[in-house]
């Protein structure tokens, strides 16, 4: 089970997003509260002062005799004082109601509010206004307002309560989100720190819904199925460098040693001297070879590119190889292409490319054989095939022979350094042909074929 | 006595260079700057300069070739590098360069490739009336025909150009790879073994039997049309 440190999570992205929304969130909440509340306290107060003004001014459009009466009357049916009106006199002297003390104000019909002490010792708010009356008698008409400040206080309450709720809520909300992102970057994490380790066949793990992570983790196991490749490649290369390098130096040095050991004749000596020279030219050969093929896939050449003749390269290489041929009986024919044959590429490259192939074709032909040296340029397709009626190459290794070092088990004692058709494919590559080994049964026959675009 | 300017800053391939040269029967100088080589060379006269490219300090092996020849000094020039590919090569040919050979070499390329330069600046003249001669051997440039004392030989166009080549630098060792590129027109591309065959077909045809040899092969370096002694 993935565990994920708590102080780990506050710094994950999703922790983050999840506490901000938790802020903006809150923020609107309480702004939205507060104008509700602001609206309806607002509002009651409002409605409060308009009833007391609508006392007042049916009182004091009143006569003096009906007004007492009216007040008279009110009191008596308000036991509970809901609405306290009485009448002070000029000094402030209470005549009639059940307010006992004038209270402070500053401006007549204002609404304005005191805490009222009951006679019976209960402490009600009251919102007033004071009105003076023609007799120069003073008239407070009154409400109590504790159950609108009950109601401000529920709603304050309310508010209060939510925003804790929220609070918690979001908090837990963003620790849930921040955990599971934890776990699962933490499982990007321990693959990507088990590849470094070096077990390169490791993927990331993937959900397959192509959210974010997904579409990275797809990309990045996309890089590493290309890595992988390469590292193959290169771990193949090293080793059959490793073998290939290994044999003739070791062939170098028991030469030198035996011709150390030995009391030799000058003329031992020479050839000794001379087979030294010969092995470390044929590893040289070797390197200059590797060093090609790396110089030939940068595809920096391209700039070098030209038309170039297709026909040409071929009838060149194969007068080139004519004598080789014929000194092994082999029949080396050449058919050029019936149209112009040419392509944008590098003469040079395409020679020794096709040099490389004829080299292999009369290496592996049997004395006496055939070898057929064709310029395809047909439909968009142009190309060289080469056909001999050679052993062929297996099935199996088709593939492997364009790898560097590589020598087929039946070629492991004949001369070459497993680097010409490496070089063939480098060259292929770099002019975007298709190298392919077919079955001529019986026999060989490599295509090297360019598909034009469009 | 031909006398030969070195400019080579890795001192063991300088002292192989000059020894070599030296067994050749030349006259060497060393220098090991671009700025002092340039200096020589605009002051004496030297028959030919092997210049490296790579050089310690601010004139590389190209900047020495690119004021020695806007000097007007047409010494021929044959660099010597390690950058081998086709693109320095076309590089250093550009600026004034006369031969190009790859480091790592083999010294008699480097001596055969040197006379050659020295041949095409002194302008041998064993051309007369549009025919090479060499001893008994006769090659009639304009009607491509050959001839052996009186015997006609036969030769396709390849085995012709590489005769003529051969004539021209009579005397002289010519290695594989010069005949490759100069016979082929592609660079140097390992394949010694193939131009050994065409060189065994050109020889049945000129050396016929009972004749002298003329064309000899030179062990690890390549060969020489010699007129018979």
């Amino acid at each position: 089970m993935p565990f994920v440190r708590l102080r780990e999570i506050p710094r994950t992205i999703s922790f983050r997003t999840a506490l901000m929304s938790l802020a903006l969130f809150g923020f609107s909440f309480l702004a939205l509260f507060g104008y509700v509340y602001w609206q309806t306290a607002g509002y009651l107060a409002h409605q409060t002062d308009k009833r007391l003004e609508r006392q007042i001014e049916s009182r004091s459009q009143q006569p003096p005799k009906m007004r007492l009466h009216e007040l008279q009357e009110h009191i008596e049916q308000d036991r509970k004082s809901h609405s306290p009106h009485t009448l002070f006199d000029a000094q402030g002297r209470p005549i009639m109601g059940a307010v006992q003390k004038l209270p402070s104000f500053n401006g007549y019909d204002e609404p304005h509010e005191f805490v009222w002490h009951k006679p019976n010792g209960h402490r009600r708010p009251i919102r007033f206004m004071v009105h003076p009356l023609e007799d120069g008698m003073l008239l407070l008409v009154g409400e109590d307002i504790h159950s609108i400040q009950e109601f401000d206080e529920l709603l304050v309450n309310a508010l209060l309560s939510g925003g804790a709720v929220l609070l918690v809520v979001g908090l837990l909300g963003a620790v849930l989100l921040g955990y599971l992102a934890g776990r699962r970057l933490d499982a990007l994490s321990r693959s990507i720190e088990r590849i470094i380790k070096g077990d390169l066949s490791n993927r990331l793990p993937t959900r397959g819904n192509d959210d974010d992570i997904d579409r990275i983790a797809t990309i990045v196991n996309g890089m590493l199925d290309e890595l992988e490749r390469l590292m193959s490649e290169v771990k193949g290369v090293c080793d059959d460098i490793a073998h290939d390098l290994r044999t003739p130096l070791t062939r170098l040095l028991a030469g030198l040693e035996r011709t150390q050991r030995h009391a030799l004749s000058q003329e031992q000596y020479a050839r000794a001297i001379e087979a030294a020279i010969a092995e470390a030219q044929g590893l040289l050969q070797t390197f200059r070879a590797l060093l090609r093929i790396t110089e030939i896939e940068d595809s920096a050449r391209r700039r070098n590119f030209t038309q170039v003749d297709l026909d040409r390269i071929g009838a060149d290489a194969s007068e080139f190889f004519e004598p080789l041929a014929e000194a092994r009986g082999i029949a080396l024919e050449f058919s050029p292409a019936p149209v112009p044959s040419r392509l944008a590429g590098d003469a040079q490259l395409l020679f020794d490319a096709t040099c490389n192939l004829l080299d292999n074709a009369i290496k592996f032909s049997p004395d006496n054989g055939w070898i057929q040296v064709k310029i395809i340029a047909e439909q968009g397709r142009i190309g060289l095939r080469i056909t001999d009626n050679g052993p062929g190459i297996p099935e199996a290794e088709r593939e492997a022979v364009f790898r560097r070092l590589y020598r087929c088990e039946s070629s492991r004692h004949t001369a070459g350094n497993g680097l010409g058709l490496s070089m063939v494919a480098a060259v292929a590559r770099l002019h975007d042909m298709i190298l392919e080994v077919h079955d001529a049964q019986p026999g060989c026959r490599i295509d090297l074929i360019q598909a034009s675009q469009g | 006595m031909t006398h030969v300017l070195i400019v080579e800053d890795d001192l063991i391939t300088a002292r192989e260079i000059e020894a070599a040269l030296k067994d050749h029967g030349f006259e060497v100088t060393c220098i090991d700057n671009g700025r002092d080589a340039l200096l020589r060379a605009i002051s004496e006269t030297f028959d030919a300069i092997v210049l490296d490219r790579m050089l310690p300090g601010s004139l590389d092996g190209l900047g020495v070739l690119t004021a020695l020849r806007a000097a007007g000094i047409a010494t021929p020039v044959l660099i010597l590098s390690a950058l081998g590919e086709l693109d320095e090569r076309v590089r250093g040919l550009r600026a004034g360069g006369d031969d190009y050979l790859t480091k790592p070499f083999e010294f008699i390329e480097l001596t055969a490739r040197l006379d050659a330069l020295l041949r095409r600046f002194v302008g041998q003249g064993q051309e007369h009336d549009n025919q090479l001669r060499v001893g008994n051997l006769s090659i009639d440039l304009l009607r491509r025909k050959v001839r052996r004392g009186e015997r006609p030989i036969d030769l396709l166009p390849r085995e012709y150009a590489l005769l003529e080549y051969l004539a021209r630098h009579a005397n002289q060792v010519v290695t594989r790879t010069m005949l490759f590129e100069a016979v082929w027109q592609y660079s140097y591309g390992e394949r010694t073994n193939v131009i050994e065959v065409h060189m065994s077909r050109l020889r049945r045809k000129i050396d016929g039997e009972g004749e002298e040899q003329m064309i000899h092969t030179i062990r690890g370096a390549g060969y020489a049309l010699r007129s018979p002694a």
